[in-house]
């Protein structure tokens, strides 16, 4: 087996009776996109700083090609970081920002003046060298000092929460540009964000993260498709919940019932539960289809609401015991011209589809 | 607001009248001690019946006013870089470090500007007494310098306040270690703050007579303590001449800070 390049194990962080991070442990391939995903206080940040050497852990070690990092003290580590706050130094130009790793490993005046071009020309941010970083925009801030991170061939770049302080727009626009960035150069990046779309979009992988420890980590579409906890289920993709009932569980294959008795067959069942135990369905807003007419297996509900989103519709409504589900329905869906507010309508799903958590 | 100085109508010209009067108050006895070192009564007659440079001259051409003057200059710039660099090692320990008691340090650290002058005085005279210091240099910059680091420690502090510690983690990542980031990061980023605490740390030891006449020996005497010393013989002219040249040394320096601060706002 090969050497993983960067490997994070068993990492625990303790501030006091506080646990900031239980147990983190993950690898990263060279050149890969991770995303470190979860709300704040879930650990994510904790671990980038003991990354960057800002915090010791409690326990653990972090390997860079075979090697432990964590007797290097910040400066010596070689990683780049972009912070979530603005951090260019308010005193010197954007060119003289960029050059400073590079003065301060003594490099030579040619080669310096050469380097800063191509790491501005990179975030496209050619001729901004004489500016001062207070007469710049928050984006612009931000891409001098991804500059400034990438100009020393950094083997790892963190970025913690790097476009929070931008408006949506913007944020998109330079996230458009980080994926490009990272594309052309090939470093490998550790992104940690609480915005799925964000993670989504950037990401190779993301490791979702939740109470200091990892509940998943994989691609976009495998958290989507395949949550392993009803934390991941809730937090990637659009998401209901509803409360069912496991009459059998046969190697994860779950046989459920329903509230208005429903019986279903066939749900993939995680953190393997005996029948007879109450479990929540996810079931996916788009992944339900609506039908007005009686069905067999159906869940029957009542009609809340109909909002027209555009490129598709969204129907609000609750079962017989009150727990509310959305549906997303496409844009010219046959149901929506014969339904209104306080009808009956029957929802179908396909088993495989769905998840019951315990 | 209930006290816009625009709805104030009806008090606004006793108002005005007030300030013209305690500025007035403030600013008088400085020009008359101006006007009086060029009058040419020695008696300090007001108005001077006429006008001389004569007291300039018996100033510059004795060499113990010129002597006590040096010596304040060079007391004061060492008292000036010393509350600097430990102004900016303490704020930075108040303002980064969590440790037990550092509200306590803090008011500690301030409690000079808060002790009568004369209290602090004699303590320091009784303690370097003891050591064996009294009427050296050395005892002379503690004492300053001890009343100069609240406003070192208050006015970095503040710059301190504002500026955000990740802009010096960022430093440490690119490759600087901690205190080459602070010196080539932190520090100017702060140059505001520090400037502010030269001056006002100089001006502490430029003009402070209370603990000079305490730390002073015959041979060792800032201009204030030789100004006071003359004035305690014999009440001349000579005297408000050192003491113009002391305000106008002291204006200048408040007049270049605050053409600093202009300048940063721009």
């Amino acid at each position: 087996m090969t050497e993983p390049f960067l490997s994070i194990r068993s990492i625990r962080k303790t501030y006091g009776q506080v646990t900031a991070v239980k147990n983190v442990t993950m690898d990263v391939a060279e050149g890969e996109f991770m995303t470190f995903l979860g709300p704040s206080g879930s650990g994510k940040s904790t671990t980038l700083y003991i990354l960057a050497g800002f915090q010791d852990p409690t326990d653990g070690d972090i390997l860079l090609k075979g090697q432990s990092l964590l007797s290097t003290p910040s400066h010596k580590r070689n990683i780049g970081m972009v912070f979530q706050r603005y951090t260019l130094f308010p005193h010197l130009s954007v060119g003289e920002n960029v050059a400073f790793p590079l003065r301060i490993r003594r490099a030579s005046q040619v080669e310096i003046a050469e380097r800063v071009k191509k790491a501005l020309k990179l975030v496209r941010l050619e001729g901004f060298e004489e500016r001062k970083p207070a007469l710049m925009s928050g984006g612009q801030q931000q891409r001098v000092a991804l500059a400034r991170a990438l100009i020393y061939n950094p083997p790892v770049l963190l970025m913690d929460e790097p476009l929070s302080a931008l408006d949506k727009k913007l944020r998109e626009e330079i996230q458009f540009e980080i994926r490009r960035i990272h594309q052309e150069t090939g470093v490998t990046i550790l992104y940690v964000t609480h915005d799925q779309e964000e993670a989504l979009r950037l990401s190779d992988r993301i490791a979702v993260f939740s109470e200091g420890e990892i509940d998943q980590i994989g691609t976009g579409q495998e958290l989507y498709a395949n949550p392993a906890t009803h934390f991941v289920a809730g937090f990637i993709g659009d998401s209901n919940f509803i409360n069912a009932e496991v009459l059998s569980n046969e190697g994860g294959q779950a046989r459920l019932s329903l509230s208005g008795g429903t019986v279903i067959d066939g749900v993939p069942v995680h953190a393997g539960k005996s029948g007879g135990k109450s479990v929540l369905l996810l079931l996916r807003p788009e992944r339900l289809s609506l039908s007005t007419r009686p069905l067999d297996s159906g869940l029957v509900v009542t009609i809340n609401d109909i909002t027209f989103l555009g490129n598709n519709i969204e129907v609000t409504t609750h079962t017989g015991n009150g727990e509310s589900l959305s549906v997303r329905l496409p844009f010219g869906h046959e149901a929506i011209s014969s339904i209104s507010r306080g009808d009956k309508a029957w929802l179908s799903f396909e088993p495989k589809s769905t998840h019951a958590f315990a | 607001m209930l006290l816009d100085f625009e709805r104030l109508a009806g008090l606004r010209p006793f108002l005005i009248g007030l300030t013209v009067v305690v500025c007035l108050f403030l600013i008088l006895p400085i020009v008359f001690i101006a006007a009086l070192s060029f009058g040419s009564s020695q008696w300090l007659i007001f108005p001077p019946p006429s006008w001389t440079f004569k007291w300039y001259q018996t100033l510059f051409s004795d060499s113990r006013w010129l002597y006590s003057a040096l010596t304040s200059l060079k007391i004061a710039a060492i008292v000036t870089v010393l509350s600097i660099v430990l102004g900016f090692l303490a704020a930075l320990g108040l303002n980064r470090g969590s440790f037990m008691g550092r509200e306590a340090l803090r008011a500690l650290f301030l409690t000079p500007m808060i002790l009568p002058v004369v209290v602090l005085a004699v303590a320091l005279y009784a303690l370097f007494l003891q050591l064996g210091l009294a009427g050296t240099t050395i005892a002379f910059i503690v004492a300053h310098l001890l009343i100069a680091l609240p406003f070192s420690i208050i006015s970095i502090g503040n710059a301190l306040e504002g500026f955000d510690k990740s802009i010096e983690d960022a430093a440490i990542l690119c490759g600087a270690s901690p205190w080459e980031a602070r010196l080539r990061v932190t520090v100017p980023a702060v140059s505001h703050g520090i400037f502010a605490a030269a001056i006002f740390s100089f001006l502490a030891s430029w003009d402070e007579v209370v603990l000079a006449i305490f730390m002073a020996s015959p041979t060792l005497q800032t201009l204030p303590v030789k100004i006071w010393a003359t004035l305690r013989q014999d009440l001349t002219p000579v005297i408000a001449a050192a003491s113009t040249i002391l305000i106008a040394f002291t204006i200048l320096l408040m007049v270049l800070a605050a053409l600093f601060r202009k300048g940063r706002k721009v």
